[in-house]
């Protein structure tokens, strides 16, 4: 039995998944999500952490492996720690055994992971550097029009109207809301038409790694957006592809969850190859 | 702050300083000292320190230098080390240089001294070359007249005298300098966790600068203050980084490979301070035993001429193995021939040793390094969690 913990770092949350793993038999002690805003980040890593100790009743030392993922690389109690790409992906395999690949959508960017059953990256695809497609965008939009982010998804499937936003530029989409604003567009209209722009450049990521027909399971921050989940189906309905896209309310967690696991399988390794004391 | 840690900001003002404040307090230190500078891989600085001259390493202006007329002097397919380093000299950063080394890297650099003879001709400006032939009575004879010109130029120019003893024991210093060096390099091999590639980058890059007796003191305290620290052990996998031997890297990238999971073990950057590979004989003629060494004893690199293809790439091969790395991570400058076209052999040498590689490139000047992250990253999670290791 092993107890594994993984900390994931993001831009705009910092997230804490604890488990014990047996052989294949995994079991999700504890977690943790804490919103960043304008808190120090490995502050709440560390807080995030221990609260995920008291709430399994553990110590520090009863942790084989402690990974990070994300922004962690600094965060002072680590083990080991892993590309945020690799642990979306094992993250997502354990939260739906069917997921063949991965759409994350953090605060700052979109990726499209293609992933084997073992949940090994085998291709991806990101969006550029531009924040258009990202939960920060979002979020700032929100802001100028006065609403909550929790608030987001359920408007935007009461939209009747949507317009769509420019995909490309964050700039130029912000000045494309500004105008819709002044042209009395409906809130519930705008923030659709930005979901459904946002559906249309994840769809294309998903085109690029040749996502076929399988089953894609949405993690990151925006994974429990209803209004882009929503939006994203109904931009691959038009473009007539099978594509099942799949998300969980444990989405958030995913890539924390991948570390942790990924933590325990790469203890086992160096438990094999007689390297512990690297893992100690 | 740890002593380790003071040492290190040391050395990073140092690197900082475009300036080269700490060579230009030497020279003004005492009347008629002079520098001599000198750009990658290598050259023997024995003899400038025989004379009693301050060898200065000039490895292009990093990222902090902005490079305004450097640009004019060459085409957009150039590397950036020329265009700084013809920066650092308009711009009055080099005025107190008194001779300018080129060694024989590429063409870019070996018309660099033709045009810093024009640019700058009250200084000393030589190119230097270095034999193809290993042979001790043809490139070693070559090789031998090469350091006499360098000496009787010096001497000539600089107003000193170069004497066999004074080369003697200027060997014997560098021979010291080079065992100090060895031992940095053995300790993060060792330790990798107590030795940030970062620190150990900018520890030996302060030799540049520092007169070598002064880098010897530093590097010995350093050593004795990193091993008494205890820091935490990571999980990261083990990687030689190889390309970077002559336009150097950001700080940065350096330190963003480590971040993402790889303890850099060996290294080809700063070649200068460990080209030669073991001590050079005090015995005998001391031009000659230099000679010997740069034919016997000296690293391998895209720079330097290997006449035996089986040979090829086997030095990157032998590193991995004696300092148990995991994989190898090619970073070239953009532009740079030698590197550039020497990757693809070397990687194939290691694709037949079954040694996992990734190749990326960069300038001195690179400021994004979420790529560099993110495929140090992949390559690190992937021998972590797929190796057969």
């Amino acid at each position: 039995m092993t107890i594994t913990a993984g900390v994931d770092v993001g831009t705009g949350a910092v997230k804490a998944a604890l488990f014990e793993v047996n052989g294949d038999e995994t079991k999700w002690l504890a977690r943790q999500v804490l919103r960043v805003r304008q808190r120090d980040p490995l502050q709440l890593a560390e807080e995030a952490y221990d609260d995920c100790l008291a709430q399994a009743g553990l110590k520090r030392d009863d942790v084989a492996y402690v990974a990070t993922t994300g922004e962690g690389e600094t965060v002072p109690f680590h083990t080991g720690h892993f590309y945020s790409m690799t642990t979306h992906a094992r993250g997502a395999l354990y939260l739906d055994k069917q997921a063949q690949s991965v759409l994350d959508v953090g605060a700052l960017h979109g990726r499209a992971i293609l992933i084997d059953d073992r949940g090994k990256v085998l291709t991806y695809k990101m969006t550029s550097q531009c924040a258009s497609g990202s939960g920060q965008f979002l979020e700032n939009i929100a802001r100028y029009l006065g609403i909550a982010q929790d608030e987001i998804g359920p408007l935007s499937r009461k939209a009747d109207d949507p317009e769509k936003v420019s995909s490309i530029c964050a700039v130029l989409a912000e000045t494309d809301v500004i105008n819709m604003v002044s042209r009395s567009i409906s809130t519930e209209n705008i923030l659709k038409g930005i979901h459904l722009s946002m559906a249309g450049r994840l769809a294309r990521l998903l085109k690029a790694i040749k996502a076929g027909d399988g089953v894609v399971m949405v993690t990151g921050g925006l994974a429990m957006d209803e209004g882009l989940v929503g939006a994203l189906r109904e931009e691959l309905e038009g473009q007539k592809t099978t594509v099942e896209i799949r998300s969980h309310e444990d989405s958030i967690y995913a890539g924390a969850i991948g570390a942790a696991l990924w933590g325990a399988f790469r203890y086992d390794k160096l438990a094999k190859l007689d390297a512990l004391p690297m893992a100690s | 702050m740890s002593q380790a840690q003071a040492i290190i900001d040391r050395c990073q003002a140092l690197y900082e300083d475009l300036n080269f404040t700490a060579a230009r307090e030497w020279k003004d230190a005492e009347p008629g000292r002079k520098v001599v500078g000198y750009l990658p891989i290598y050259v023997p600085r024995e003899i400038i320190h025989a004379g009693g001259m301050l060898p200065l390493g000039v490895v292009g202006g990093g990222d902090q230098l902005e490079v305004i007329h450097g640009d004019a002097y060459y085409q957009s397919y150039i590397c950036r080390i020329p265009r700084s380093t013809i920066e650092l000299g308009v711009s009055g950063r080099l005025d107190f240089v008194d001779g300018m080394l080129f060694p024989s890297i590429c063409d870019v650099i070996r018309n660099l001294s033709g045009m810093w003879k024009l640019m700058f001709p009250e200084v000393y400006s030589r190119y230097f070359d270095v034999p193809q032939n290993y042979d001790d009575e043809i490139g070693g004879n070559y090789y031998t007249r090469e350091l006499q010109e360098l000496r009787e130029g010096l001497e000539a120019h600089c107003g000193v005298k170069i004497t066999d003893d004074s080369l003697r024991r200027s060997i014997a210093v560098y021979n010291e300098n080079r065992k100090l060096i060895r031992a940095v390099y053995e300790f993060r091999a060792r330790q990798p966790w107590k030795a940030p590639a970062g620190d150990v980058y900018l520890l030996v890059r302060a030799g540049l600068v520092l007169p070598v007796e002064e880098h010897s003191q530093l590097m010995t305290e350093w050593l004795a203050a990193a091993e008494a620290e205890d820091k935490p052990l990571r999980d990261n996998c083990r990687v030689v980084l190889t390309g970077l031997f002559c336009e150097q890297p950001p700080l940065n990238l350096i330190k963003s490979i480590e971040l993402s999971g790889c303890y850099i073990v060996d290294d080809d950057l700063l070649l200068v301070t460990r080209w030669l590979i073991g001590d050079v004989s005090l015995d005998g003629e001391p031009l000659r035993n230099l000679a010997h060494a740069f034919l016997h004893q000296s690293e391998s690199t895209a720079a330097k001429y290997e006449p035996n293809l089986e040979e090829k790439g086997q030095h990157l091969v032998r590193s991995v193995r004696k300092y148990g790395a995991e994989g190898v991570i090619f970073a070239s400058p953009s532009f740079c021939d030698p590197a550039l076209l020497d990757r693809p052999m070397l990687q194939h040498t290691l694709a037949d040793e079954n040694i996992p590689y990734i190749a990326f490139k960069y300038a001195e000047n690179s400021g994004q390094m979420q790529p560099i992250r993110e495929q140090a990253g992949t390559f690190a999670d992937s021998i972590k969690l797929w190796s057969e290791q």
